[in-house]
């Protein structure tokens, strides 16, 4: 990650860097306009989510499960498709769209909206995984004494504040390093602003870079927001407890909390549904003619990458988890390269890569899978430090008391320890890679354009309905590779799965002892 | 392996070389990078392929970034070049790779029938199908304002006069395409975009978002190409293309250009291509696909699509052209807002 960013701020001989962007008033103008959109993203997302949140985990609203998966669905997708969706149905000539819509839409409010009702599903799932490994104890004796409004306000925000504050730093990273739907719906925002200017008439990757370092201080203030007011809980409370409180009853509010849970699902799948419903017959029979490899250029790279993403995080997330000070280095960069704008990554891998030498490499889809990594290994080293913090680090000490080496105490106890969090890991970096455009748009090897960017380039110009076809088949693409994750994760677990790590903490170290 | 650093590395090593091991092609193949639209391009080169059977790789470029993106691409390339053939979207940016020596000179054998005015005598580009840059008019948001016509928002030149109607396929009188710097001097060229912000006409990010602007109503008119603005007015919109200066200085026509690249990895299957890009029957596929005007003469053009012969097309040097563009990027900058 750090490498391409340091060639470009060396410069090439065409362009040195300069700080002459810096001192102009227009980037630091669109930077705070950037910013404003962010926190109304973020206000949004918090209040769809929360409650949101709130229902599914820890409530009886009928039909809870499925409302949050149908729910999660779109923030697995790149939001250039949502915005697609409801531009199918609000656009000027859209299904129900006129010229209203079509102004609510193209306008920084509809840009908040698309992108909030996108974002809004990180912060439900967060808050809804915190809530259901909340420890029951503090919350039953509640329970004596106080009704559940008052529980919820004393008791289980606060014990998921650390939760809420990932997904916002999340949902505020995305939204600050989106640039599809954006530039869709002709907002200006500041990490489109640098993708533009990597695509200037006069090529100057160096500056790109220089507009980048405001970024990148927006980045080191929400990792020091991160650090400081949720610090180790960050990792602590996303565990997997086994056992959980009852849901609370809501009686005559069961039905209007249905229905507000019901609607949010609903907006949430509505674009995606609009997809295929522009689509129709006709996109999907001339889909044949304009997929071309795309679907192979989307899965190939981004397993390779999810692979290399979910082995940085077994070797890293425990060491993370641990706060070992390099590893904790390192997840700061990670944070930085997720948070930054991905063009620039590409722009840069680019520089260093295209050499005679290395043609290996920046020819094939190797140089999709060093961007990849280099943008998201933050996901598997994050999921993997949350899943190490649940077990003591006493178990792999002991392991290595009685000479077992690193790397089997990796394979001998991290990795069955965790293997659910490896896979969730994967799929989760998977996800990451296929809904990436900005990454790969400015890079990716000749003939061998991934799914999202192909959609991408063809938005403009392409016949509606194949472009509706190409954007239904990355949704269902995704939700394959979800569904296979929750299959896998619902197999029957094994003895040592289904009782807490604490519990069987003496089972461990007697485990650990043999290797 | 004892530390994690040493599993870190071999982590490396294994997955870089996984995602390298994609076998070798077994057929001849070409890298086309190209601005010219997806939509388009890509047919010919499936129809490239059919013909010749060589493979052709292609890059295409974003409507938001459009022919920047690929030529900053092949600028960045320079020290080891991977496209063969740049087809660019209009004449201009070629000579970007000229100046710095990217372009290797060929002139196409089907090159014969095109134009003088649409091609480089030392071989550096070729012209293929052309668009004309034209106004696209919203004729129901244009209703109350009929008597003053789109000139009411385009600032005049000097002297003012009253404007045509926009609803024919001829010019307006006084509604003028921008002065160029290579035409009025930057001084002129300044004070007319400034005119435009003062009149609050909004910059599009590309000639398609100026066609969903106009096609909905959001702007009255918007300047575009004649690809987009047929588009435009084949998905029903009520909208009229009106080629502006045909009483004048005469409408810009970009023909798309097609270019070799220096050094590039396959120099003969590049050089088949540009012969196939530069043919009457590429241009035919363009002109039923996308509404391009034929450079040559023998292509027939359907009822739809002016001919460049019929309409007064701007006299332009497209090298001066892009040594002016090259100049003027720090003030366009400064002017568009970044």
């Amino acid at each position: 990650m750090l490498w391409p960013l340091f060639v470009l701020l060396a410069g090439s001989d065409e362009a040195a860097p300069s700080f002459a962007p810096l001192r102009a008033v227009e980037p630091w103008l669109l930077l705070a306009r950037t910013l404003a959109l962010t926190a109304a993203v973020l206000a949004v997302t918090l209040a769809i989510g929360l409650p949101m949140g709130l229902l599914v985990a820890r409530t009886d609203t009928p039909g809870r499960r499925i409302a949050l998966v149908a729910h999660a669905a779109p923030m697995f997708v790149p939001p250039l498709l949502p915005a697609l969706g409801w531009f199918y149905l609000f656009g000027r000539n859209g299904l129900i769209g006129g010229e209203a819509s079509a102004g609510l839409l193209f306008s920084d409010l509809g840009a908040v909206l698309v992108l909030g009702l996108t974002f809004a599903p990180i912060v439900t799932s967060l808050a809804a995984l915190a809530l259901w490994n909340v420890d029951p104890s503090q919350e039953e004796a509640a329970r004596v004494v106080a009704r559940p409004p008052r529980i919820v306000a004393r008791i289980l925000l606060p014990a998921i504040l650390p939760a809420i504050a990932l997904a916002a730093v999340v949902v505020a990273a995305l939204t600050l390093s989106e640039v599809g739907a954006p530039m869709f719906l002709r907002v200006r925002t500041y990490a489109a602003a640098v993708f533009a200017r990597l695509g200037g008439v006069d090529f100057a990757p160096a500056e790109a870079f220089v507009l980048l370092l405001p970024v990148l201080v927006v980045a080191l203030a929400l990792a020091a927001v991160e650090r400081r007011s949720i610090g180790r809980r960050s990792f602590a409370v996303l565990g997997l407890r086994s056992f959980r409180s009852a849901p609370f009853a809501l009686g005559r509010w069961r039905w209007p909390a249905a229905v507000f849970c019901w609607s949010v699902t609903g907006l949430s799948i509505t674009p995606l549904l609009a997809l295929g419903w522009r689509a129709g017959l006709r996109g999907f029979a001339d889909l044949p003619l304009w997929i071309g490899g795309a679907v192979w250029n989307s899965l190939v790279p981004a397993a390779w990458a999810a692979s290399a993403i979910v082995a940085l995080g077994v070797v890293l997330g425990p060491l993370l988890s641990r706060r070992d000070r390099a590893a904790t280095r390192l997840d700061l960069v990670a944070l930085l390269a997720f948070v930054a704008p991905g063009a620039l990554l590409g722009v840069g891998l680019a520089a260093i890569w295209n050499q005679p030498e290395t043609a290996w490499v920046y020819q094939t889809s190797a140089i999709i899978v060093l961007g990849f990594v280099g943008r998201y290994a933050v996901v598997g080293v994050r999921t993997l430090a949350v899943a190490c913090t649940q077990t003591p680090a006493q178990i792999e000490d002991a392991a290595r008391v009685f000479g077992a080496g690193y790397l089997r105490t990796l394979a001998g106890i991290v990795v069955p320890l965790h293997w659910r969090a490896i896979l969730g890991a994967w799929v989760f970096a998977m996800v990451f890679c296929l809904r990436d455009l900005e990454t790969a748009v400015l890079y990716y090897p000749p003939g061998r354009a991934p799914l999202a960017v192909r959609v991408f380039t063809l938005e403009a110009n392409g016949p509606e309905p194949v472009v509706a076809a190409l954007a239904s088949v990355q949704v269902l693409l995704t939700l394959a590779l979800l569904g296979f994750a929750l299959g896998a994760a619902a197999m029957r677990p094994r003895a040592h799965d289904d009782t807490s790590v604490r519990q069987r903490q003496p089972e461990f170290r007697e485990h650990a002892g043999a290797l | 392996m004892r530390h994690p650093l040493q599993m870190l590395v071999a982590i490396a090593l294994l997955v870089t070389a996984g995602a390298c091991s994609e076998r070798p092609p077994t057929k001849p193949e070409v890298v086309v990078y190209t601005s010219v639209d997806q939509v388009f391009s890509e047919p010919v080169f499936r129809r490239f392929e059919a013909d010749t059977g060589v493979r052709v790789r292609s890059v295409f470029d974003t409507e938001e970034t459009k022919s920047t993106g690929i030529l900053n691409r092949l600028i960045a390339e320079r020290a080891n070049p991977q496209a063969d053939v740049f087809w660019s979207g209009d004449p201009v940016r070629p000579f970007l790779l000229v100046s710095r020596g990217l372009v290797e000179p060929y002139t196409p054998t089907s090159a014969a029938g095109i134009p003088p005015a649409f091609k480089s005598a030392q071989g550096h580009w070729t012209g293929s199908a052309a668009r004309a840059r034209v106004l696209l008019v919203n004729r129901e948001r244009l209703a109350g304002r009929r008597r003053r016509g789109p000139c009411a928002i385009w600032p005049t030149r000097a002297g003012g006069g009253r404007p045509p109607s926009p609803t024919r396929s001829t010019a307006p009188r006084r509604c003028m395409s921008p002065p160029g710097s290579q035409t009025g001097g930057d001084a002129e060229a300044t004070r007319f975009l400034d005119a435009l912000k003062a009149n609050d006409v909004r910059i599009a990010s590309s000639n398609g978002e100026v066609k969903r602007l106009v096609t909905s109503g959001e702007v009255v008119f918007g300047l575009t190409d004649t690809d987009d603005a047929f588009d435009a007015v084949k998905s029903g919109a009520p909208v009229d293309i009106v080629y502006p200066d045909q009483d004048a200085g005469g409408t810009l026509v970009m023909p798309t250009s097609v270019v070799l690249i220096r050094g590039a990895p396959h120099p003969e299957a590049a050089r088949r291509l540009a012969d196939y890009l530069v043919s009457p029957q590429a241009e035919r596929m363009m002109v039923d696909a996308a509404a391009h005007m034929p450079l040559h003469a023998d292509v027939a053009t359907p009822a739809h699509v002016v001919p460049v012969a019929r309409i007064r097309a701007m006299n332009i040097d497209y090298a001066a052209l892009a040594a002016v563009m090259d100049r003027i990027q720090p003030q366009l900058r400064k002017w568009s807002g970044l």
